[in-house]
């Protein structure tokens, strides 16, 4: 059975107090998806901020893949490589 | 000790408490709390060892609740927050009422989209009230302009009245296991049915203990002028009650406007009520002239209480949840402004006086006495 990629998850401030105020964690992923399942199995505080109760990554956080933003690569299904970077990061908005 | 007055002020920017002595003459602000987060409902729960809760609909995370054990000093999030089961299809947007439950921990909250969710534990873990919240019509409803909303909740032994938006008034009389929708006579002004099963755009409810079966109803009023199908509705605003909510009958006689959010009652004389009628077009104070209006005999007549607010030129909104009054001997009204005003209307509300001018737009205030 081929292992998943060991990827960096990086957190922002505000997430942090979510996950023992870890600013990044070292997962298993083969695709982003992937990564938020397993965010969802072991880090489910982590994962309700991330993701709404239906699955949908919340309306107002971008999801980046090294420097790329996952809509411009494969979305959900962008594969991953080891060494690989997930940034999840709100949105500029508000007022 | 003397008395305290402890308000729980729900900004758009997080929740500020502000606490006085029994006098009231003045009030020392704390917070914000949940900074630049918007807080829809609060509460300041005086069962037991006092708790003020408050909500925190982030945009980016999600909703969380707040709770406070040192009477707004200091402000934690409670270990979960409501949400749907992830079958479930909807996802939690707003947090809008929380209301004390029957047991000493139990909090009930409202959600949108409109449900129902209960807390054993002060708010700790959240299960949701089937019984509403996957009702046979609850698919059916609509948004109302602030969103679908579950914002009232009122308990009356084993009854339980809920206020939705749009979706009308719900009633309960087996604790909140079932709910039948319980609308007659309250009109809707947005549908060419002006009195359907359900559906209707109610604003706020409220009910005093010493008053069994009466129920006073802020609704969705001002469609006096409306000439389309169904014809002009001009009273289906301000509504009463006399049989647990089964029947409503109009009580908006005298008043500038059928249009408001906000409906409080007296905390010892069940027969005074007050509104706060705003422009049905511009939701704002008729004539730019700021007001609340009080009945003394449960709706039939009304006053207007103007004494302090400016005489012009003040073109505020005041949401639901954004007026109450304390139970003092002689109790105070408070009253919240989307433009960021805190209102204190001493001696009932017959003298008005700005608390605070420049607070973030105000959506709820909450006062208790501890």
């Amino acid at each position: 059975m081929e292992t998943a990629p060991t990827v960096t998850v990086h957190l922002v401030g505000p997430l942090r107090r979510y996950c023992a105020g870890a600013s990044e964690l070292l997962i298993p992923a083969g695709t982003v998806r992937a990564a938020l399942n397993h965010l969802e199995r072991r880090q489910a505080d982590l994962y309700a901020n991330i993701c709404d109760e239906t699955g949908r990554v919340r309306r107002h956080l971008n999801v980046f893949v090294n420097a790329h933003h996952v809509r411009d690569l494969d979305g959900l299904e962008t594969p991953l490589a080891p060494g690989d970077v997930i940034t999840v990061l709100p949105a500029v908005s508000g007022g | 000790m003397s008395d305290r007055v402890i308000l729980a002020i729900g900004t758009k920017k997080g929740v500020f408490v502000a606490e006085s002595g029994g006098a009231r003459r003045g009030f020392a602000l704390r917070g914000p709390f949940g900074p630049g987060v918007p807080v829809y409902a609060a509460l300041v729960d005086t069962r037991g060892t006092t708790r003020v809760y408050a909500s925190s609909c982030n945009p980016f995370f999600g909703m969380k609740i707040l709770r406070s054990t040192d009477l707004g000093r200091s402000f934690h999030e409670t270990k979960s927050a409501p949400a749907f089961a992830k079958d479930d299809g909807r996802a939690l947007a707003n947090i809008w009422a929380l209301e004390p439950g029957p047991g000493k921990k139990d909090i009930w909250c409202g959600v949108e989209p409109a449900a129902l969710f209960r807390s054993q534990d002060a708010g700790d873990s959240w299960e949701i009230v089937p019984g509403i919240s996957h009702h046979e019509h609850a698919r059916k409803w609509q948004p109302g302009g602030g969103g679908l909303c579950l914002h009232t909740i009122l308990r009356d032994g084993p009854r339980v009245h809920l206020g939705i938006s749009t979706g009308g008034h719900y009633l309960s009389d087996n604790g909140g296991e079932t709910f039948a929708a319980s609308n007659t006579g309250i009109g809707a002004g947005f549908a060419p049915n002006p009195y359907p099963e359900f559906g209707q755009c109610v604003h706020k409810i409220a009910r005093h203990d010493a008053a069994p079966g009466r129920l006073y109803l802020q609704n969705h009023g001002g469609w006096a002028e409306w000439t389309g199908p169904g014809g002009p509705r001009p009273d289906i605003g301000v509504l009463r009650s006399d049989d647990h909510g089964r029947t409503w009958r109009s009580i908006a006689k005298g008043l500038p406007s059928d249009f408001g959010f906000p409906i409080v009652v007296h905390p010892h004389n069940a027969n005074t009520v007050y509104v706060a009628p705003l422009d049905p077009a511009t939701r704002t104070c008729p004539g730019g002239a700021p007001a609340v209006w009080r009945s003394e005999n449960a709706g039939e007549s009304w006053r207007r209480l103007a004494r302090g607010f400016p005489k012009k030129e003040s073109y505020f909104t005041i949401l639901r949840d954004a007026m109450d009054i304390d139970g003092l001997k002689t109790p105070a009204l408070y009253l919240g402004t989307t433009t960021g005003q805190l209102w204190i209307g001493r001696d009932g509300g017959d003298a008005w006086a700005c608390l605070f001018d420049a607070l973030p737009p105000i959506h709820c205030v909450k006062v208790a006495v501890v």
